[in-house]
């Protein structure tokens, strides 16, 4: 590889200038004329009840009411990787909030007027609100049909319970392990759900026009896989997927949240009902905590065994996950955290039983770190403590156990080329770990916390990308893609990696958001690996074009093939100095021969990528056999706090975040998502948290309660490192870094408020008042 | 979410036209800054038959000082609070507590007359209208009158306010030729956020002190208590500490969403100590400037 | 009952007629099709929604739409006279400030405001100014950092002193 000229290399992102004018445009922000129709939801009050009877006759004879539909209208199921969620609630409800029944009118008004007419008799059953009475001895079942539920292999759904999956992993002898350590001990860490809080809530227009065909315009990070499963659910009605259009405009952030479907299947279901005309269904902010996804809490003991030189002999995971009402999407978060609970170290004995339990909240599902940041908290807390235990630096502690290429992985498999001591080293060094800072004000305490972490890609082994590249008369390209700019720049990434190959500077490529008709193929934008997969893909389809020019020109100009070479929009060849044939001058209309006639025509290329070396078939007892991960992304964080030893509030004057991204293909936005993902992450352990009463309703369903950082909350210097070890299968070495900002952030706290005060907090969120709380509780007993 | 009922709306030329239109409607609701209102008519909680806008009325949008005695109109906004020279000069406390109340954005449009009209227990203008003794100037059907800051709390979300009445001004009596003060907030963060506890203190020549608490309580807190015991005293650390002792006699904190009765208390204790200290410097020309966070 | 208002929007007069109970920010998306200012929670909390009226920086999900008549309301389309993009702007887009961008219109108005107001803010009072305005993406530090760039410039677009987008090379070429 020569020098790169794009890639590697700061970029203004293609996408700035439509965002800073205002030119941009969200789902929400599309016209679709006079003819637009407006849904509003009838919710669930209760958390767990049997559908009586709706009446919805009131309603439909309310002004401006078009229709009104239940349950009875859409008697479908629907999901990612287990059909267990319902278009509309059928002969029960699981959660507050959940979808009975929805009325189209003329106007958004009109039709929440009228959705206060329908009426609903429930019967109330029992809610079960935590994992602890899902779990209890025949409980009651909140999806007593489970069995018949339609799931991927890799999942183990437990009949006659609410365990909707057991992901089990065994490696090595535990009994040998522990009876190796020198020191053994356990204990439980409890993680709460969080939202996504992506400024842009939920919404969606649907479009069944007379002809038979579905549009769905939707704020989304999944536009194939939202037409796969909006044709399977609806299939029954006729429809096929070359029928059904997905289009994803700009997405106001995504986080997770905005992939796979949830409330978008109602835009879908509804325009069925009002064929020819739009329906918009938008989310308000308190539905769009309620009812898209949460990240699932979790319950997790840690059970370790040490020798006294630091070696780790045996990790014991038990993880709780409380998924909610509905699991299609959230399963496979608990399938993820299971594979990957023993963090990034080299472990040889190891138990994980990773357990997804339903709960009659709202459903769980992906967000950012996708159940590494849950079960992070407990592992590096516990990482922590035992370094301590010991008597060890608990940064030596974690750079001994530091995971290798090569190193065997808890199924099997091999790790990957990465550079995580070199994280440790240099998040370490960041913020000048064992040097102890000691606060200008006394009434305030200074500590350090240091966290490592990795993360995989979770996706089913055939997830795929695929790319087209048109050139254009002027030798300016279109690159189609189905992946989604969500924030984290992947447009200009995709524009750098073709620039790259093409020799076409980015600012004459135009890089399309998605349309299921014209782009082809992506799974969803999600896992942080878009950049690598899709990347690739793109690179495939620029090397496609190359080799179509470079065939081109030699054919029909006579040039050495193997001399010819592309810069500066141009074809060049090492033979011929002088030889420049410019883009423009063949892309489209070819190129003209003596005779008039032409050879060549317009170039288009096409690339594909699916990890072909991936499966998720393991044997269920222990996980061993498959290769259910394609890569690891790994890193070290490392944070140093101050706090008020009266307040309890923690102010964080530097955090710094190492991470081996293989290669930075644009190395500022790579910055920028550190100290984005990080803030996000931060924002989990010191502020956020979702509360529920005792009867399963949300009560912070808004930012009034759930406190999402302003520009005042933020850490006063954020330091974020690039590590590259080159990941062999990746577009120039890269692979993905979006989630991995976020999910060392909570342990890393945890152990600096350890550090700074001696105790040790083992429940997620560290608010300011629990910390002084538990300052107060242990000077009270010291006295 | 569009506002699904309908009122009548009128903007008034006069105050006297205010409340003209206030006695001719049944329930007609006040529009100041409107940011307590527009929320509510969304969520129905206010649901009037017609919405009289006072915002324009000239009468109502001045901040004058005359006879010892700061004159707030109830139109004025709180960003025309923290930007006047007037309030700076004389009373900075008030900045510095307008500076507390919600974001910029909210600011820009908020008044301290609709905070005190919400009169929910968070209110931040609360503390500061009891620390002051301030009086507020009502015109209704029958005339005007002026209630003071211990009579117009009457519990959340209540006031003295009587049917037909308008709030037309704020009257904050200088209650020395100098006078320090600081306001204390407690938020989950930094960032805007309703007040899970506030205090706002006093200091004025020859050691008097005032003392009032915030968001502990359905009304604000005068602690008379505290006062007594430190008036005429210089604030030493036993005496501070024995004024602390006092708090859980005179505020009567919950436990909700946002903070419990126990993290309440302690936080009074500790914004109490710090905001006595500021404020006590302050006098003297010096401490923390205004609008610096002490928690 | 509808009233017919009058108000200036982005410098140009207009009159429409608006029922008390219309929201300005709904008026000015559904019915006047300036798009800029979103809805993120409809509140009065995220700041997406913020417009400028009468050179104030404010919520409009918080403002009836019959408010305005007689005053002057400004978007960020408003911002940009002769289709050039403020200094605050580009500082913005060469900085990378924004993720998702979906916070962007109301971000930049706030700033905007402060800029206007106070041409030499410290990084507190920038942060203060912006708190107002939620962003999910960025960690706001690329956000402080840009309008920082701006202190002691002038907020508003002076055509002399700021070449276009396509007269400049550095807009859609790397970064230093």
């Amino acid at each position: 590889m020569g020098e790169l000229k794009y890639v590697g290399h700061d970029q203004v992102r293609v996408d700035g200038l439509p965002k800073v004018t205002g030119a941009a445009q969200y789902v929400d922000d599309i016209e679709f004329g006079p003819g637009l129709l407006y849904a509003a939801i009838v919710e669930s009050p209760y958390a767990h009840a049997v559908i009586k009877s709706i009446d919805v006759t009131k309603a439909e004879k309310a002004d401006n009411v078009v229709t009104v539909v239940t349950g009875k209208d859409f008697p479908y199921r629907f999901g990612l990787y287990m059909h267990d969620r319902y278009v509309f609630a059928q002969d029960r409800v699981r959660f507050v909030g959940e979808q009975v029944a929805a009325v189209i009118a003329r106007d958004p008004a009109s039709a929440l007027r009228a959705a206060k007419l329908v009426k609903v008799d429930y019967k109330e059953l029992t809610p079960i609100l935590t994992v602890r009475d899902a779990l209890a001895a025949s409980p009651q079942l909140i999806h007593p049909e489970l069995a018949t539920y339609t799931h991927v292999p890799w999942f183990f759904p437990q009949e006659r319970s609410n365990i909707a999956h057991w992901r089990k992993v065994r490696k090595g002898n535990m009994e040998d392990g522990f009876k190796q350590a020198e020191l053994v001990f356990e204990d439980t860490y409890t993680v709460p759900r969080y939202a996504h809080c992506a400024i842009e809530t939920h919404g969606a227009v649907g479009l069944f026009d007379h002809a038979g065909r579905l549009t769905v315009w939707s704020a989304s990070q999944s536009p194939y896989t939202q037409r796969h499963l909006f044709a399977e659910a609806l299939s029954p009605l006729g429809l096929s997927h070359q029928n059904v259009r997905v289009i994803a405009p700009f997405v106001g952030g995504g986080f997770g949240g905005k992939a796979g479907v949830s409330m978008e299947i109602l835009a879908a279901a509804l325009a069925t009902a009002v064929k020819g005309s739009p329906v918009k269904v938008l989310w308000s902010r308190a539905q769009e905590f309620y009812n898209t996804y949460q990240r699932q809490g979790v319950v997790a003991t840690t059970k370790i065994g040490v020798k006294k030189d630091g070696t780790i002999t045996a990790l014991a995971q038990t993880l709780h996950w409380d998924a909610g009402a509905y699991v299609e999407y959230g399963a496979n978060v608990v399938n993820a955290a299971g594979l990957s609970a023993t963090g990034p170290y080299r472990i040889p004995n190891v138990s994980i039983d990773s357990v997804c339990v339903y709960t009659n909240l709202p459903p769980g599902g992906p967000y950012r770190g996708f159940g590494y940041s849950e079960f992070l908290f407990g592992l590096e807390s516990h990482i922590n403590e035992t370094a301590r235990k010991i008597g060890m630096d608990p940064v030596e502690f974690r750079y001994r156990n530091a995971i290798k290429e090569g190193d065997a992985l808890t199924y099997g498999g091999h790790m990957n080329p990465s550079g995580l001591q070199q994280c440790i080293d240099k998040a370490a060094a960041a913020i000048e770990w064992g040097k102890q800072e000691k606060p200008a004000d006394p009434a305030k305490a200074r500590g350090k916390g240091f966290a490592c972490f990795w993360k995989a890609p979770a996706m089913p082994p055939n997830a795929s990308s695929t790319a087209f590249i048109k050139f254009n008369e002027d030798g300016s390209l279109n690159v189609l893609v189905s992946a989604m700019e969500i924030g984290q720049g992947f447009l200009t990434v995709m524009a750098q990696i073709a620039a790259e190959v093409l020799a076409v500077p980015v600012e004459k490529i135009r890089v399309e958001l998605p349309d299921t008709d014209r782009n082809p193929y992506e799974w969803q934008t999600v896992a942080s690996h878009i950049t690598w997969g899709t990347g690739n893909a793109v690179q495939r389809a620029a090397e496609d074009c190359r080799e179509q020019v470079f065939d081109l020109v030699s054919r029909a100009l006579g040039t050495q093939r193997e001399d010819l070479y592309l810069e500066d929009q141009a074809v060049r060849s090492r033979s011929e100095k002088e030889f420049i044939l410019p883009f423009r001058d063949f892309a489209i209309n070819g190129l003209m021969m003596k005779d008039g006639t032409y050879r060549g025509g317009p170039i288009v290329g096409r690339g594909m990528f699916m990890p072909e070396f991936a499966s998720a078939l393991s044997d269920p007892e222990t996980s061993q056999g498959g290769k259910p991960n394609v890569h690891y992304t790994v890193g070290a964080a490392a944070v140093e706090v101050e706090i008020d030893r009266e307040t309890g509030r923690i102010t964080i004057p530097k955090a710094a975040l190492a991470v081996d991204v293989g290669k930075a293909i644009n190395p500022g936005l790579v910055r920028d998502q550190v100290s984005g993902g990080l803030l996000q992450g931060i924002a989990t352990v010191l502020y956020e948290d979702m509360r529920f009463d005792g009867k399963g309703k949300l009560l912070n369903p808004n930012f009034s309660d759930y406190k999402i950082p302003t520009a005042l909350d933020v850490p006063d210097q954020v330091v974020p490192i690039i590590v590259e070890v080159a990941q062999p299968d990746g577009p120039f070495g890269a692979r993905g870094v979006g989630e991995h900002t976020m999910i060392p952030a909570a342990p890393m706290i945890a152990n600096a408020i350890e550090n700074a005060l001696g105790i040790r907090i083992r429940s997620m969120p560290i608010t300011a008042e629990k910390v002084a709380l538990a300052l107060r509780a242990k000077s009270d007993g010291a006295r | 979410m569009p506002i699904l009922r309908e009122f009548d709306y009128h903007r008034p030329a006069t105050v006297k036209e205010a409340v003209k239109l206030l006695a001719k409607y049944k329930k007609p609701a006040v529009l100041a800054g409107g940011t307590d209102l527009v929320n509510g008519l969304k969520d129905e909680v206010s649901q009037p038959d017609a919405v009289i806008d006072i915002k324009g009325l000239r009468e109502l949008r001045a901040i004058s000082f005359k006879k010892n005695l700061l004159t707030i109109g109830a139109a004025v906004t709180f960003a025309e609070l923290i930007e006047s020279k007037l309030v700076q000069a004389k009373y900075p406390v008030i900045a510095e507590v307008a500076r507390a109340v919600g974001s910029a954005g909210v600011r820009n449009r908020a008044t301290m007359a609709g905070n005190i009209c919400s009169a929910v227990p968070c209110a931040d203008s609360a503390p500061l209208l009891a620390a002051y003794g301030a009086r507020v100037c009502v015109q209704g059907p029958k005339g005007k009158r002026k209630v003071p800051a211990a009579k117009w709390f009457k519990g959340n979300r209540k006031t003295d306010i009587k049917k037909g009445e308008l709030v037309t001004a704020i009257e904050f009596a200088l209650p020395a030729k100098a006078h320090g003060g600081c306001f204390v907030k407690l938020g989950r963060y930094s960032g805007e956020d309703l007040a899970q506890a506030s205090v706002l203190v006093l200091a004025l020549p020859e050691h008097r002190y005032r003392v009032a608490f915030g968001s502990v309580a359905p009304a604000p807190v005068r602690a008379e208590k505290i006062e007594d015991l430190l008036n005429g005293k210089g604030v030493s650390g036993g005496i501070v500490r024995q004024a602390q002792e006092l708090i859980p006699s005179i505020i009567s904190p919950i436990t909700d969403i946002r903070a419990s009765r126990e993290y309440r208390l302690q936080m009074c204790r500790v914004m109490f100590e710090r905001g006595l200290r500021a404020a006590v410097a302050r006098l003297d020309g010096g401490g923390p400037s205004y609008g610096t966070s002490l928690i | 009952m509808k009233k017919n208002i009058s108000f200036k929007l982005n410098g140009r007069k207009l009159s429409l007629d608006a029922a008390p109970h219309e929201v300005l920010l709904e008026v000015l998306r559904d019915r006047l099709g300036v798009k800029s200012p979103k809805c993120g929670c409809d509140r009065g909390d995220c700041g997406t929604c913020t417009v400028m009226i009468d050179g104030r920086a404010l919520r409009s999900c918080m403002v009836l739409a019959i408010e305005v008549d007689g005053h002057e309301v400004t978007t960020l389309e408003g911002l940009m006279t002769d289709g050039e993009i403020t200094p605050l702007q580009r500082a913005l887009l060469e900085r990378n400030a924004f993720q998702c961008g979906f916070c962007a219109p109301g971000m930049i108005l706030s700033a905007t405001e402060l800029l206007r107001k106070n041409p030499d803010p410290d990084e507190h009072e920038i942060k203060e100014a912006i708190a107002g305005n939620l962003c999910r993406c960025t960690g706001y530090t690329p956000i402080v950092e840009a309008v920082k760039e701006c202190v002691g410039k002038s907020a508003k677009p002076d055509p002399s002193l700021v070449p276009s987008p396509m007269r400049r090379g550095k807009l859609s070429g790397r970064r230093k």
